[in-house]
């Protein structure tokens, strides 16, 4: 220990920068649940439709991304050790990506390209700008950086690219000036999203919390740089075939990823293997349950790639292939991440001023463990017969899939809402 | 765990005052964690220098986990004034976990 007592202080991030955008997440799916099963015929066509444009907006914005930025406001501190830049900024970043993710919505599912689609996708474009500089001034960089900020820092650059490719394929449907027709662009901007965005900040932040939560002190800093430049590489060399026309690009960057996952499935496979904290709670086992699914996609990719598969079944492995990312590997782990974290938040808030003073309550009391463990039966089961149902092409499998999924997605509000109304019980 | 202290007897009433905060993510108290690196007691008797840690730097619980310790420390040594300070230098890691700590943790 250095000499006496050196001062280190610190500034948490207030529950009004992170709770509102988990309370948004939780409400966009829901809608996105009802909008799956008032869409169920889309599902037996070609996937680029209005609605499922909008499933897929809802889901990928409204649930994905809000409850990630809520989450990373509270989380980017503990990972770059430093606080958050403005408080300010994430609230603007709220406001402006709340009304703009609506709008886009309405705007695909109503398929009017004026003012909603563009509407929405300038606020929401200017959200992400918002949440980039903040998160570029919470970050120490050169030297003094982690690899978690680096994660962290990229993600947030892709998610900017992502948004701004997706506003120039807005504008094109009314000013068309691109020289290819939409659907050619449409990979780059979603795997921008998908892999630039989701899976490296998840990979980010899960590489630093997952050890965090199970105690264990295997660090590998050499093998996260390494999947780090694997998905980057992978994500870069696609984006680049379009223009230079490298060869094979889908399967050398699907190779790429699935190298970058395997290596991160082996580095949570070293943290479990050497975890102290044996008893792992329910939340955290559906968070790594998460991990394993993220594979699942891959595989589809890969055999679209390798097989040539085309026409008609090429359109519904596209379909199952969002299925699996957005209601398979994203919506499992928020499921899971939300009640490991949310009931500290607002545990935090009711008995900060009471710990130590008198007995309070377990966080994980806040939750109702019924009602967690009817949303997970509800969805593994809808998710599984949605899947069947894309599968077969059944409507009757599809509704009864989407019937599953929206208790799943009553059971996770009624949740979130019941630990939001916490009154403090001493 | 290792703590240090200028005096032993009301260290061990200190402690066993601290061992009620519990870090509540863990379920485990901030002793048995290992996050109370110091216990100074003045000669006095006016004050007392608590230096701990946090298992992480920014940890969302610290400022919670911080004001219990100084309250616990309050209703035990209520004429006293407590300081709590925080430290992570070094900082915390698995190794100072007590051995009970650990038999909690792997139950």
């Amino acid at each position: 220990m250095s000499n006496g007592f050196p001062r280190a202080g610190f500034r948490n991030t207030p529950d009004t920068a992170v709770v509102p955008f988990y309370l948004y997440a939780a409400i966009s799916f829901l809608i996105s649940t009802i909008l799956l099963m008032l869409s169920t015929e889309s599902f037996m066509q070609h996937y680029f439709s209005p609605q499922l444009l909008a499933i897929t907006h809802g889901m990928a914005l409204g649930w994905g991304t809000m409850i990630i930025l809520g989450a990373s406001h509270q989380l980017v501190p503990v990972l770059t050790e430093k606080p958050l830049y403005s408080i300010k900024l994430a609230h603007i970043s709220f406001f402006l990506a709340a009304a703009g993710i609506p709008l886009l919505v309405v705007g695909f599912y109503t398929f009017n390209m004026g003012w909603p689609a563009k509407w929405g996708g300038r606020l929401i474009l200017l959200a992400v700008i918002a949440y980039l500089v903040n998160i570029f001034k919470s970050t120490k960089t050169g030297k003094d950086g982690n690899i978690y900020s680096l994660f962290i820092v990229t993600a947030a650059c892709w998610l900017f690219i992502t948004a701004f490719l997706g506003l120039v394929l807005v504008y094109n449907f009314t000013y068309p000036f691109l020289p290819k027709e939409v659907l050619t662009y449409l990979p780059l901007h979603a795997h921008a999203g998908i892999l630039g965005w989701f899976l490296l900040l998840i990979i980010g932040v899960g590489s630093r919390l997952i050890p965090m939560f199970l105690i264990s002190k295997f660090q590998d800093n050499r093998r996260l740089r390494l999947i780090y430049f694997l998905i980057n590489g992978g994500l870069v060399y696609y984006l680049l075939s379009y223009y230079f026309h490298f060869p094979y690009p889908v399967l050398i960057s699907g190779f790429t990823i699935a190298a970058a996952l395997s290596l991160f499935i082996q580095f949570i496979f070293r943290v479990w293997q050497s975890r102290i904290r044996k008893k792992v709670d329910r939340p955290m086992r559906i968070s790594l349950l998460s991990v394993a699914m993220m594979l699942l996609p891959l595989f589809i990719l890969l055999a679209v790639s390798a097989y040539r598969i085309s026409g008609g079944q090429h359109s519904r492995l596209v379909l199952i292939y969002g299925f699996l990312i957005f209601f398979g590997w994203i919506t499992s782990l928020i499921l899971g991440m939300t009640f490991k974290t949310l009931p500290f938040i607002i545990w935090n808030k009711c008995y900060h001023d009471k710990a130590g003073l008198v007995k309070t309550p377990d966080p994980k009391a806040l939750l109702s463990d019924r009602l967690f463990m009817a949303m997970g039966v509800s969805y593994i089961t809808g998710f599984l017969v949605f899947a069947l149902g894309i599968f077969c092409g059944y409507t009757r499998l599809l509704q009864a899939g989407a019937a599953a999924l929206i208790m799943a997605a009553v059971f996770y509000n009624l949740n979130v809402f019941k630990i939001w109304m916490h009154k403090p019980m001493v | 765990m290792n703590i240090i202290s200028n005096h032993s007897i009301n260290a061990t009433i200190a402690l066993a005052a601290l061992e009620q905060v519990m870090d509540p993510e863990i379920g485990l108290n901030v002793v048995d964690l290992g996050l109370i690196y110091q216990l100074d007691f003045d000669k006095q008797g006016h004050r007392i220098y608590v230096s701990m840690t946090l298992t992480t730097q920014f940890c969302p619980m610290g400022e919670t986990l911080t004001a219990a310790v100084k309250r616990a420390l309050e209703r035990t040594f209520g004429d006293q004034e407590i300081i709590v300070e925080l430290c992570f230098d070094p900082p915390w890691t698995q190794e100072r976990i007590s051995e009970q700590g650990k038999l909690f943790l792997n139950q």
